[in-house]
């Protein structure tokens, strides 16, 4: 968000037009470029590779004979995979494959380089020979496991419609392996998912769950719909989006909590988008689920599951109602309270979101308790937690009445609130600098701006306050200034001063005051 | 311009000549370079001289210039010519950085500046190989080009430390860390090897920190924004590396100087910095470092010594700690027994210590002394630091560090028993302790107003505070002295009220002391004392309570005045103003001598106003003298006048404009004290008050209207009669303010003062040019302050002329215009006037028209009528409308340029509300009920059938409650 988006954003709010409940809401990633490390149990892999380890638990194959493999160069195998032999090409295309499963560094570009790849295409469509297929697709899986250039080496060959054809095989065990493979090429981003979504992929895939799936196959299934809901600009086509929802509601209630997980992932992704797609999602009823998920003990569950609700509750006012409806404001405390710091925030972040709806939506916050833990979480929280936690705040005493925002102070978030006035994140401190504003208002209209005064300067943040005015932000160092010059300038007696008018205009009407000591 | 020979010689003489101390030489000298400036190659002749004049200043003065001109220049503002060629642009680029590199130290640094300006605009799109050019001199193991390298690279990155999270600054970030990170940590390792195998050669180690220096900062702006991928990675080398630095010591770069730091004390300061951010944004991954850092920077806190050139490490490593130890999940870092122990022994209490730095400070600095101490700008300093340590301690283990710190207390007031004269500091850190020990949360306006349980408060102040302040001679151990006093201040609200009368007296005996600092405190102590609040909303501290001591009090007060330092005093004025609004009229008696006083002090600081607070509280002391004296007795008001109008005319005569509205506020508060006629000496200043010269400036606006109204209020007629000729120069001054939106409503206030007052006659022939005057201003440019006022001031005419009056008047103007006005600007805007005065006289405007202004009920004006009674029923009835329109919204940034102007209202000249049509009605809601009562009667049957025809139901049913409470039915 740019200084100047940030600056009428603020202006929005002197106006006092009523807030604008679309800026206050925040969607998920402001910022798409990122400075830190990707959290791999934030979020599930784009790709999987097969590594032997990963393949004996998940399909049973037990084929595989170790000692009885046949060690061949490189020029080896191109010579046998391009040559007509099929017993030579699945020798090959089996050393391929078990290079290609190593778990430390497998040679993927040396196999791109061999030029063998629109061969191993040709052999997906090889129904004489279900080791060749099998084989076939396991390295070409691999190798669409590797970079987006290696998922495109396999792409351009044709690989789309191939593995799409073996998704139909008679076969399970090539059928799954043709799941995995579109897994992760649909993995690769918007534009081969929905090359993938072009070529109709989807109606066989889900034709593949059924009650009698194994487990492990529909883990297979569930990761790859859940790479097909994935990734934004574009978001997945509509139509794609409703023929998967329905088996997702399905497979959201499974017992299997990797099948939980990623059915759970998909509806994130789903979510994260604008409100007419979250109005989708929300139409199928699934909330009441998601929250329970969102209880979940299983940190693989609750983290998608929590992601999601905090997506709908950027969406409108009646979408956030239904998440209410469904129960979130019950389950936020104890995330809120969560020892994974992400959690935390990513809580955060949701309550932040409610706390920007109407007032009633606050008042639900309010008597479902979420008050107590907002002040933990502020004071004690870790700080990307504290930072969403700051946000809360600001909301609430945006869109809250005067009321709400006295009970707010007097749960006591000054202290905390005032506190973070050192944190090291320019954006946090005129956050709070705007929410102190709020508060200010509010005490003005109760006529109790000497009160949170001496709260504030008790507290010790008038301190911090005037320091910010030395701030090399500018927009904080105004900020700052604007609460200095309105509420603490000069004289602790206010009688002294003259009065200003909402324009900054000495008040003489107000002034007029008959002094008797 | 070429770059040629002759021009290179010919910008070294106009160069020469810009520093020539005759400013007729230097003057054209820059009037040419400036006027040359936008000429092609400008730029690049300067780079040259810069690099190749054979005289040093030209160089240097090539630099400066070469860098303001970038400075001024480079940014291309939109829809502005671009002022420098492309070409030169990318000439300067193109060789900026070597020849940075190459300079001199003086003129690297100038260089340096115009990079980062450059870069601020231009980096990265515009200049894509700043950073590897940068990057690739690292290799070079010359660390004065690395020096430069690095302090360029400080100056383009620091902005990440405080802008904000966005897209394009963090691609800029990133980029940067890509291309940056890694050199940068390989110079780190690379650096601190050097400093190892130079351990022996003080040159190069001096180089070398400073690159440690950079580095350590570079690493605090390349983190800030969230933790880079690159930086986890490789945090066991920065932490392990930077936990090490904070331990080295090497007796070749510490310094001998003991005010400023040297390389070692900046270096580690920076490093807690580091550690601080860590500690704060990225918890989670820097927790396995964090207990390292703990014990190293309080091993560094207990090993460095008092000297000012550490103030900023140690206050900084302490800090770091505060902040540590009220993380739950660190408590068990701290909890240990001999772990708090030693963290109070070692770091707190030797941190306390009154230093003899502060001792200067305290005799030769007092003010600064003060304001430190007393206002809290002491941020930085080490007793604050430690101060927040304890407070940040106290959050888990009150209990145990109250315990360790009474038995220091203890112990160190034994000491001081033992021998007072050397030892009187270990008491002044005992009183510190205790006070930091004991205060949760501090007021400036109530002083301490949580404090700790665990401490006697009370048993400390009777048994260790008091004897120091009944000793005999009060300029013994000032130092003491001024705890002792500051102790009553801050605690005043914990020790009980019996104890604070006992401290009076001494309070008032120190005001005699010699020190500046002590009386200070002691007038200080005094003024909040008396501010303190008892029950039932009086002060805690009666008059009669202080009877005894007025005349002492008041005397020492003054004497504390004629102290050297203290002549204009702000905390002795400001208790000489509280201390005569407490005590009232038991000051009578000393005025002749204490108005004596004030007008000599007066008179001597009007030649050289230097005080703002001084000068405030001295002119609210001599209101208070005023009103105080002249309630009692009102014919003393002469007296007054005749001890200030000298004064006064001295001060209007020089044109001192800092007083000049404090004089016009005095002058109304001794006008409105006048029961009879307007005194003569006020008729002769009268035509000087209508002088524009006054009225241009902001602050006077406010004071002289407000003595106009008394002028006004006091001596309409004799200004009807004998300033008849000035009546347009009082209007003219009503036109002025009415022009600006930022004062219309004073000319309002002035405008309404005529009205009332005024007789009618004396107005007559002005009335329609002043209606002319706000119809135009209303559809030039209309505000809702204006509207407002205006609403007030035709509804007071009403009330004062009739509402016939108001309709013709109206009329003549314009046909119809009564009817325009009603329906487009009374009607729909009437909710929104504002105070209670203003909206009776609105009240009582509207009844007059709605039931003594026959128009409105035979003319076409009649469709308007039952509209107005629903806006006036609404006006009683609905909440106020305070919705600005949009547009008005930031009305005083472009329409009050003087909002910044000084004008101090005084509170003690304060004048009483006026409520002009006070006597006539009393309930305006009774008087519209009997009003249109008394109309149904005259024309009977016309009043219901107008209601039940167009009425609302509600506005009815209020209408009924109305009548029902008067009495009274409509026929």
């Amino acid at each position: 968000m740019s200084a100047v988006n940030e600056q009428s954003g603020r202006m929005r709010k002197f106006k006092n037009k009523g807030k604008d409940t679309a800026a206050l809401r925040r969607q998920r990633a402001e910022v798409n470029i990122e400075l830190r490390k990707a959290k791999k149990d934030e979020q599930i892999l784009k790709r999987r590779s097969i590594s032997f380890r990963l393949m004996e638990e998940s399909l049973s194959l037990g084929e595989d004979k170790i000692n009885e493999v046949v060690q061949l160069s490189l020029e080896e195998i191109a010579k046998a995979v391009n040559g007509s032999n099929t017993e030579l090409q699945l020798q090959a295309t089996q050393a391929t494959r078990r290079m290609l499963s190593r778990q430390k560094d497998p040679p993927i570009n040396q196999i791109i380089k061999l030029g063998i790849i629109p061969r191993l295409v040709e052999f997906l469509a090889r129904a004489d020979s279900a080791p060749l297929q099998f084989e076939a697709a396991w390295a070409l899986t691999n190798i669409a496991s590797g970079t987006s250039d290696h998922t495109r080496a396999v792409v351009e060959e044709g690989a789309i419609p191939a593995f799409i054809s073996l998704l139909s095989s008679p076969h399970m065990h090539i059928s799954e392996q043709a799941v995995w493979a579109l897994g992760n090429i649909a993995g690769d981003g918007p534009l081969y998912r929905d090359a993938l979504i072009n070529c109709n992929a989807i109606p066989p895939l889900l034709a593949l769950v059924s009650p009698v799936t194994p487990i492990g196959f529909l883990r297979n299934i569930t990761w790859t719909l859940s790479n097909l809901c994935r990734n934004k600009n574009p978001y997945p086509p509509l139509d794609a989006v409703k023929k998967i929802l329905p088996v997702l509601i399905c497979l959201v209630e499974h017992e299997d909590k990797d099948i939980i997980s990623d059915s759970c992932w998909a509806v994130s992704y789903l979510t994260d988008s604008a409100n007419d797609r979250i109005q989708i999602v929300v139409d199928t009823g699934i909330l009441p689920r998601l929250v329970e998920l969102m209880a979940s003990p299983e940190l693989i569950i609750m983290t998608p599951a929590l992601r999601a609700i905090g997506n709908v509750v950027t969406g409108t006012d009646e979408q956030t109602q239904a998440a209410i409806d469904a129960g979130v404001l019950a389950v936020l405390p104890s995330l809120l309270r969560h020892a994974k710091p992400t959690i935390q925030k990513e809580a955060a972040w949701a309550l932040s979101n409610i706390a920007a709806g109407p007032c009633q939506q606050i008042q639900q916050l309010i008597t479902c308790g979420l008050l107590p833990p907002l002040v933990e979480l502020l004071d004690k929280g870790d700080f990307k937690a504290q930072k969403e936690a700051v946000w809360a705040v600001a909301n609430f005493t945006t869109g809250g009445t005067v009321e709400q925002v006295v009970e707010l102070i007097q749960s006591g978030v000054l202290r905390p609130l005032l506190n973070l006035l050192l944190a090291k994140d320019s954006k946090t401190i005129l956050v709070i600098l705007d929410a102190i504003s709020n508060m200010f208002l509010a005490a003005e209209k109760l006529g109790e701006t000497e009160r949170l005064c001496l709260l504030v300067e008790e507290l010790d943040g008038l301190e911090k306050i005037e320091a910010l005015q030395t701030h090399d932000n500018n927009m904080i160092y105004r900020a700052a200034l604007n609460i200095i010059e309105k509420y603490f300038s000069g004289e602790e007696n206010p009688d002294l001063q003259p009065g200003t008018t909402q324009d900054g205009l000495y008040d003489f009407s107000v002034e007029k005051q008959d002094f008797n000591f | 311009m070429e770059l040629s020979d002759a021009n290179l010689q010919t910008l070294t003489e106009y160069l020469n000549k810009t520093l020539d101390p005759d400013p007729a030489v230097r003057r054209p000298a820059e009037k040419f370079l400036e006027s040359v400036e936008g000429s092609q190659n400008y730029p690049l002749l300067l780079l040259t001289l810069l690099e190749k004049s054979q005289e040093n200043v030209i160089k240097v003065c090539a630099s400066v210039t070469f860098k303001n001109y970038i400075k001024r220049n480079w940014r291309i503002v939109e829809d502005e010519p671009n002022k420098i060629c492309e070409s030169d642009r990318v000439a300067i680029k193109a060789h900026i950085v070597p020849l940075m590199l190459s300079s001199p130290e003086q003129i690297q640094k100038q260089l340096s500046d115009a990079i980062s300006i450059i870069g601020r605009e231009d980096f990265p799109q515009k200049w894509p190989d700043l950073l590897t050019e940068m990057v690739d001199r690292f290799q070079s193991g010359d660390f004065h080009v690395i020096n430069g390298v690095l302090r360029t690279a400080h100056s383009l990155f620091k902005r990440y430390r405080h802008e904000f999270k966005s897209n394009e600054l963090w691609t800029e970030i990133k980029l940067v860390l890509d291309a940056f990170a890694l050199p940068l940590t390989n110079l780190f390792k690379a650096t601190i090897e050097l400093c190892s195998t130079h351990a022996n050669d003080a040159s190069a180690l001096k180089v070398l920190f400073s690159s440690l220096i950079l580095i350590a900062k570079l690493f605090y702006s390349l983190n800030f924004q969230d933790l880079p991928e690159f930086f986890e990675d490789n945090m066991e080398t920065w932490m392990t590396n930077f936990h090490s630095l904070l331990t080295l010591d090497n007796k070749l770069v510490q310094t001998d100087d003991e005010e400023e730091a040297g390389l070692l004390e900046l270096l580690k300061s920076q490093i807690c910095d580091n550690a601080a951010l860590y500690a704060q944004k990225y918890d989670e991954e820097f927790q396995p470092y964090l207990p390292r850092f703990v014990t190293a920077i309080w091993n560094l806190l207990v090993t460095t010594g008092q000297e000012v050139k550490y103030d900023l490490l140690v206050s900084n490593a302490i800090q770091f700690l505060a902040s540590v130890c009220e993380r739950p999940h660190y408590k068990h870092l701290f909890e240990d027994q001999n772990t708090l122990t030693s963290i109070c022994e070692k770091v707190i209490v030797p941190n306390m210590e009154f230093r003899a730095a502060d001792e200067e400070a305290f005799e030769d600095n007092s003010e600064e002394y003060i304001r430190r101490d007393l206002e809290g700008s002491d941020i930085d300093t080490r007793r604050r630091a430690a101060c927040d340590l304890v407070r940040g301690l106290c959050k888990f283990f009150e209990g145990p560090v109250t315990g360790i710190f009474s038995g220091y207390v203890n112990s160190m007031l034994q000491e001081y028993a033992k021998n007072p004269s050397v030892n009187w500091k270990h008491k002044d850190a005992a009183i510190y302790l205790v006070t930091s020990l004991a205060s949760k949360a501090q007021t400036q306006k109530h002083g301490i107003t949580q404090a700790n349980e665990l401490v006697n408060l009370t048993e400390f102040f009777v048994n260790h505070i008091q004897p120091d302040l009944k000793s005999a001679s009060v300029n013994e151990f000032p130092v003491l002295k001024a705890d002792g006093i500051k102790y009553i201040m801050i605690f005043r609200n914990q020790v009980p009220k019996e104890q604070l009368l006992v401290s009076i007296p001494l309070l008032i005996n120190h005001l005699q002391a010699e020190s500046i600092v002590v009386h200070t405190y002691a007038a200080h102590a005094l003024e909040r004392l008396f501010t303190m609040r008892g029950t039932n909303n009086t002060t805690l501290i009666t008059a009669a309570e202080m009877a005894p001591f007025v005349e002492v009090l008041l005397t020492n007060l003054f004497k504390a005045l004629t102290l050297p330092g203290s002549s204009e005093n702000e905390y002795i004025m400001k208790a000489i103003m509280r201390s005569f609004s407490l005590l009232q009229e038991s000051i009578i008696p000393y005025i002749p001598s204490v108005i004596t006083q004030l007008t000599q002090k007066l008179l001597a600081v009007s030649k050289n106003p230097s005080k703002p607070h001084f000068n405030h509280y001295m002119f609210e002391s001599i209101c208070l003298s005023i009103r105080i004296t002249c309630r009692a007795n009102p014919d003393a008001v002469g007296s007054f006048e005749e001890a200030l109008f000298m004064v006064f005319t001295e001060i209007l005569r020089n044109d001192v404009q800092e007083f000049i509205p404090y004089v016009f506020q005095v002058m109304s508060l001794l006008l409105e004290m006048h029961k009879n006629e307007i005194p003569s000496s006020y008729m002769a200043l009268f035509p000087h008050l209508l002088q524009p010269v006054l009225w241009e400036r902001t602050g006077n606006i406010p004071p002289l209207v407000r003595l106009l109204q008394a002028y006004l209020e006091r001596g309409a007629n004799t200004i009807a009669s004998a300033a008849a000729d000035k009546i347009p120069g009082l209007l003219g001054v009503f036109q002025k303010l009415i022009a600006s939106k930022a004062n219309d409503h004073q000319g309002f206030y002035l405008l309404n003062s005529i009205i009332e007052h005024m007789p009618p006659e004396s107005v007559d022939q002005y009335r329609k040019q002043i209606f002319i005057l706000l119809f135009q201003r209303l559809q030039n440019s209309k505000t809702t302050k204006f509207i407002k006022s205006f609403l007030v001031f035709i509804n007071l005419y009403c009330v004062k002329y009739g509402a016939l009056a108001l309709q013709e008047i109206f009329d003549s103007i314009q046909p119809k215009m009564f009817g325009m006005v009603l329906e487009k600007i009374i009607i729909p805007e009437i909710q929104k006037v504002s105070g209670q005065v203003e909206k009776k006289i609105c009240a009582v405007g509207i009844t007059k028209i709605l039931t003594e202004c026959p128009p409105m009920m035979d003319t076409e004006y009649t469709k308007l009528w039952t509209p107005l009674l629903q806006a006036l029923i609404g006006l009683f009835e609905l909440p106020e409308d305070d919705t600005i329109p949009d547009e008005e919204h930031f009305i005083d940034i472009e329409d009050t340029p003087g909002y910044q102007t000084a004008f101090s209202q005084l509170a003690f000249a304060g004048k009483k509300e006026h409520d002009p049509v006070g006597q006539m009605v009393n309930n305006p809601r009774i008087h519209l009920a009997q009003s249109l009562h008394k109309l149904s009667t005259a024309c009977p049957g016309r009043v219901p059938s107008m209601l039940s025809t167009s009425l609302n139901a509600e506005a009815l049913q209020y209408l009924q409650g109305y009548l029902q409470a008067a009495s009274v039915t409509l026929l």
